[in-house]
């Protein structure tokens, strides 16, 4: 008598069965798939008003400050800028192409473009920190702290304004235009880094063979994430490198 | 079961695997979309080189425009999504486009003000020592 009892759970009563990845919530893994896109949709909209707030700073003081910008931007090193811009387009390419790789189950692939992916995050990283380390150097930093030497300031500048001096460019307030930089490029690399952490996570995941043809959102849903983070870039480049 | 099948609909490329969810984008397509943001990326560094006044934050914006609807197309599939999703996006660079607008003419009313209470009161300056490297 005693033994019948752990007998029924198998038989009769047994639910549908269901894939291991489909959570509880869902009817269906195409069900899960498209609220799981939803959300990270809504999540990419609010980024974009997030970033916005620092796009309407620059846009208030360009417009109010045209000549501080002009200043500036000798500042800013565009060859360095370029390569970064570059960096961060192919790794897009390399992410756009982990998630065909997931869809259509080509492990090996998935797993080297997700590694070509976080290797080129790591590269843009990397130049950054050359970029900020040289200019907290020389002091072209946020706020009151800026305060460039004369004998510091950029070549192009000097060679182009031979008398301007470093005080000039303190009276101007130029440690405003070094707060938004900072502040602009920082947020944005932190997202740099943020996305550096996911594609780790996707790395373990892929080499663990997690994702198949009916469960890859993680991989496409990161893969969006990076793109918000490459726009985002595609429009710092140009607006703080390039125009003057 | 209910779940349905792959959807291609109204997609030429039919390449997946049976049953797989979602659209696959061909690997040549994802690869003439990079070279031309890169082609892209030339033309903006390029024209900065050249002073065309006005036009030149007005192409770098617009090209940079160009690039990112193209990021949004076709990496992030929003050609082939759900029209929802699109959506969102829109509503979402409505409300940019409305905040900067408005702070923008807002702010330009207070410049004046702004102006005389610099020249009257000047930032201060200091001495700074230059770096080691010189």
């Amino acid at each position: 008598m005693s033994t019948s009892v752990a007998e029924p759970e198998t038989k009769s009563e047994a639910l549908p069965e269901r894939p291991k990845e489909l959570a509880m919530h869902f009817d269906s893994l195409h069900q899960q798939y498209h609220a799981g896109k939803l959300g990270v949709w809504l999540f990419l909209g609010q980024e974009l008003l997030f970033f916005c707030g620092l796009f309407t700073a620059y846009a208030v003081y360009r417009g109010n400050h045209q000549e501080m910008f002009h200043y500036a931007h000798y500042f800013l090193d565009w060859k360095l800028g370029g390569l970064n811009t570059v960096v961060l387009l192919t790794s897009s390419l390399t992410a756009a192409w982990s998630v065909r790789a997931a869809q259509l189950e080509q492990r090996k692939t998935l797993i080297a473009t997700l590694v070509i992916t976080l290797l080129c995050a790591g590269i843009f990283m990397v130049v950054k920190y050359f970029e900020y380390t040289h200019k907290i150097h020389i002091g072209a930093v946020w706020g009151s702290n800026f305060g460039v030497a004369d004998a510091d300031l950029p070549a192009a500048l000097t060679e182009r304004y031979p008398n301007i001096t470093g005080e000039d460019l303190q009276r101007m307030g130029m440690g405003t235009f070094f707060a938004i930089y900072f502040c602009m490029t920082g947020l944005h690399g932190i997202h740099v880094l943020v996305g550096m952490g996911l594609y780790i996570w996707l790395i373990i995941r892929a080499v663990r063979g997690d994702f198949n043809r009916k469960y890859y959102g993680a991989v496409d849903f990161v893969a969006l994430y990076w793109h918000i983070v490459d726009i985002i870039w595609i429009f710092l480049f140009p607006l703080l490198y390039l125009i003057g | 079961m209910t779940e349905t099948t792959a959807e291609h609909g109204h997609d030429d490329h039919h390449e997946g695997l049976p049953g797989m969810i979602g659209h696959v984008s061909p690997w040549q397509t994802l690869v003439k979309v990079l070279i031309t943001l890169l082609f892209l990326t030339v033309i903006t560094v390029a024209a900065a080189q050249v002073d065309l006044g006005r036009l030149n934050i007005v192409g770098a914006l617009g090209i940079a425009c160009v690039k990112a609807s193209i990021v949004a197309m076709w990496f992030m599939h929003l050609r082939y999504d759900k029209r929802f999703n699109f959506w969102i996006l829109i509503g979402s660079i409505a409300f940019v486009a409305w905040m900067v607008g408005y702070i923008l003419f807002d702010s330009a009313l207070y410049q004046d003000g702004i102006r005389e209470y610099r020249q009257a009161n000047p930032l201060p300056t200091r001495e700074v020592e230059p770096s080691e490297s010189h």
